[in-house]
């Protein structure tokens, strides 16, 4: 047991590090490069190394530990898709993805809450609620396309990003007139917790059935998205005008309806990730703020790469997780709030495209 | 129409032309920026099969010219008539869904993807399946998205580009991706080609291949082509009739023989003593 305990984890810490090198085979362009390299191969094999070694020691509470951070991270992976498919349709980092979800929530559950105090029943109304929450997201991205967007075809990408900030503002401010600024409580799916493997383990693995429910409907979304992107005339033209407005448009692509199309669906991912963080903490303002969580899980994937979101909220999500459980006792509580960050950086560090992204190659 | 050209150039010679029927007519454009004249008060046409050169010294407005034709730019005075419909101003979507395509002067290519997948954007309009069809990727819309690759392979056959077909363009050399971008705009199947500089940046032997694809195009796909060329011996070799700009203006149109020895032109090109 002993031996066990010692060579495993340093074997999946060493064969990590190789993994990590091997990653970054392509960007070495001098000696300080490798040494960053090797440094930063180093430190991730340590803490996998260190992790493992605990995942020996105790099995139960590290799987408990390690699933509920990947589901947690597959919410921030729908918060993070947003930004993805925008960002890959118009090359705009869209600041206005959490006032979306802001939307997207209040517009659900204030129908929801409607439709229940007129009398329908829970079950009718939910779906009644999600088309509404549907059409008022299709009506954003439309308002925004023709107002926003739509007047700036072939600025540069900076401009369309700040006219982003300035949407933010004014959907917060009218999500919160129209539908109120309280906190909603949304009860769409079960939030119980739930025992696995109790055979297995002594008290088994316990496991919140809302997390898994939302890493079923990521997997989904990610799938299709996935799919629709690489395959399709329409996931080709957008990210065609991506890439170049004038030339997208001169093979006739119609920019106005591509951006239509695009920030709907990202409005539609909106409203699921809604649902699902609405049900955790409710739907109120603070749920915008998602949106600073979702950057460093998309630094780490990449920002043009729909798995890479996915992957990007799995790392954030169990490396804050595990960090904050197993680290805590010797560097101090709180890691949970800052390690997203740190990981962030140290991707930019090595792979500024993140591990998905499309490499930019620059001529001169 | 005629009458005007033949004023133009030099009374009394009539202009041969190999071209049919007037595709593309530009009738007294005026385009400005604030105070800046691009064009001024433009007419020439374009027919059916013909190479059209578009010449003229840096400025003189040939680019703003295209911008025009394929609606980038919406000019404040005059008419485009295209296949009969006569317009104040087409627009980039109306230009390309009714057989307008074209090359940009500073290569434009979708960065991110492969030499296939940027050919396969041409086919964009020629795609009918709707977007919910597309969302499922389950039998027709898969069916026709193979269709529409094999016509892209034909392509990419034609122009001989069969050992890039999965490279990223962004890592192609300068003569490759205009001759893939080439390949993006015949996708589309177009009735008329504008070329914007097809040459430019490129060798010798770059020049020669690419010239060899504007006349097979021209001959075997029987493409009306409208382009703007710097180098004077590709002009006089591939076209059939050279309109000349300068400062805006409109100063010779007619074969390249006649525009060659035209006196405005010579004018134009080396300067002339006020």
């Amino acid at each position: 047991m002993t031996a066990a305990a010692l060579f495993v984890p340093g074997g999946v810490g060493v064969a990590f590090a190789a993994m990590v090198l091997w990653l970054l085979r392509g960007d070495r362009r001098s000696a300080a490069d490798l040494l960053v390299h090797l440094s930063l191969a180093v430190l991730a094999a340590l803490f996998i190394g260190f992790l493992a070694g605990r995942a020996i020691r105790d099995p139960g509470p590290f799987l408990e530990v390690l699933l509920s951070g990947l589901l947690s991270g597959v919410l921030y992976s729908l918060v993070a898709l947003g930004f993805v498919l925008i960002f890959k349709a118009s090359g705009v980092f869209n600041f206005a993805q959490g006032a979306m979800v802001l939307v997207a929530g209040l517009a659900m559950v204030r129908c929801l809450d409607f439709l229940v105090a007129k009398g329908l029943t829970y079950w009718l109304a939910v779906p009644a609620a999600l088309l509404f929450a549907g059409l008022i997201m299709a009506l954003t991205a439309w308002v925004i396309e023709r107002f926003v967007l739509g007047p700036l075809v072939n600025q540069d990408g900076l401009t369309l990003f700040m006219s982003t900030i300035g949407a933010t503002f004014v959907l917060e401010g009218l999500a919160q007139m129209v539908f109120g600024s309280d906190v909603y409580p949304l009860r769409l799916f079960p939030t119980d917790a739930w025992f696995m493997l109790e055979s297995v383990f002594a008290g088994g693995i316990l496991v919140n059935k809302l997390d898994v429910w939302g890493g079923l409907i990521a997997g989904v979304l990610v799938a299709a998205l996935a799919v629709f992107f690489q395959n399709t005339k329409t996931g080709r033209a957008l990210r065609a005008v991506a890439d170049d407005h004038a030339a997208a448009q001169s093979v006739g692509i119609p920019i106005s309806w591509i951006w239509f199309v695009v920030w709907l669906v990202a409005g539609l991912v909106a409203l699921v990730a809604a649902m699902v963080w609405g049900t955790k903490l409710g739907v109120q303002f603070s749920i915008t703020f998602l949106a600073l969580k979702a950057l460093p899980v998309l630094i780490i994937g990449g920002f043009t790469s729909v798995p890479g979101a996915i992957i990007g909220g799995l790392i954030i999500g169990s490396g804050e997780k595990l960090a904050e459980v197993y680290l805590a006792p010797m560097i101090g509580g709180g890691i949970e709030y800052w390690f997203a960050y740190v990981l962030a950086l140290a991707v930019l560090l090595v792979r500024p495209q993140g591990l998905f992204g499309e490499k930019i190659i620059e001529r001169i | 129409m005629k009458a005007d050209v033949d004023k133009v150039v030099a009374p009394g010679i009539s202009v041969e032309c190999k071209g049919g029927d007037v595709l593309l007519a530009v009738e007294n454009v005026s385009l400005s920026f604030g105070g800046v004249k691009a064009i001024r008060d433009v007419s020439f046409d374009i027919r059916e099969g013909e190479i059209r050169a578009i010449i003229g010294p840096n400025g003189a407005g040939k680019t703003s010219m295209l911008n025009v034709i394929n609606g980038f730019y919406h000019p404040q005075q005059g008419t485009i008539t295209y296949k009969g419909a006569k317009r104040q101003a087409m627009r980039p979507y109306v230009a390309a869904s009714s057989g307008i395509a074209r090359t940009f002067q500073n290569v434009a290519l979708f960065k991110g993807m492969s030499t296939l997948q940027n050919i396969m954007t041409g086919r964009t309009l020629k795609m009918r399946k709707g977007i919910l069809a597309q969302a499922l990727y389950w039998g027709a819309a898969k069916n026709e998205e193979i269709r529409h690759r094999e016509v892209v392979e034909g392509i990419i056959d034609f122009l001989e580009i069969q050992h890039i077909r999965k490279t990223p363009v962004g890592k192609l050399p300068y003569g490759l991706q205009k001759r893939v971008e080439l390949g993006r705009a015949l996708a589309t199947e177009p009735e008329l080609l504008l070329l914007d500089e097809p040459m430019a940046g490129m060798n010798l032997e770059e020049k020669q291949d690419m010239s060899r694809f504007v006349i097979d195009v021209n001959e075997q796909l029987g493409t009306t082509i409208a382009l703007i060329e710097h180098d004077m011996a590709v002009v006089m070799d591939l076209s059939d009739r050279v309109v000349v700009l300068d400062y805006g203006q409109k100063i010779a149109d007619g074969t390249p023989e006649v525009v060659q020895k035209d006196q405005n032109v010579i004018d134009a090109y080396l300067g002339v003593a006020h």
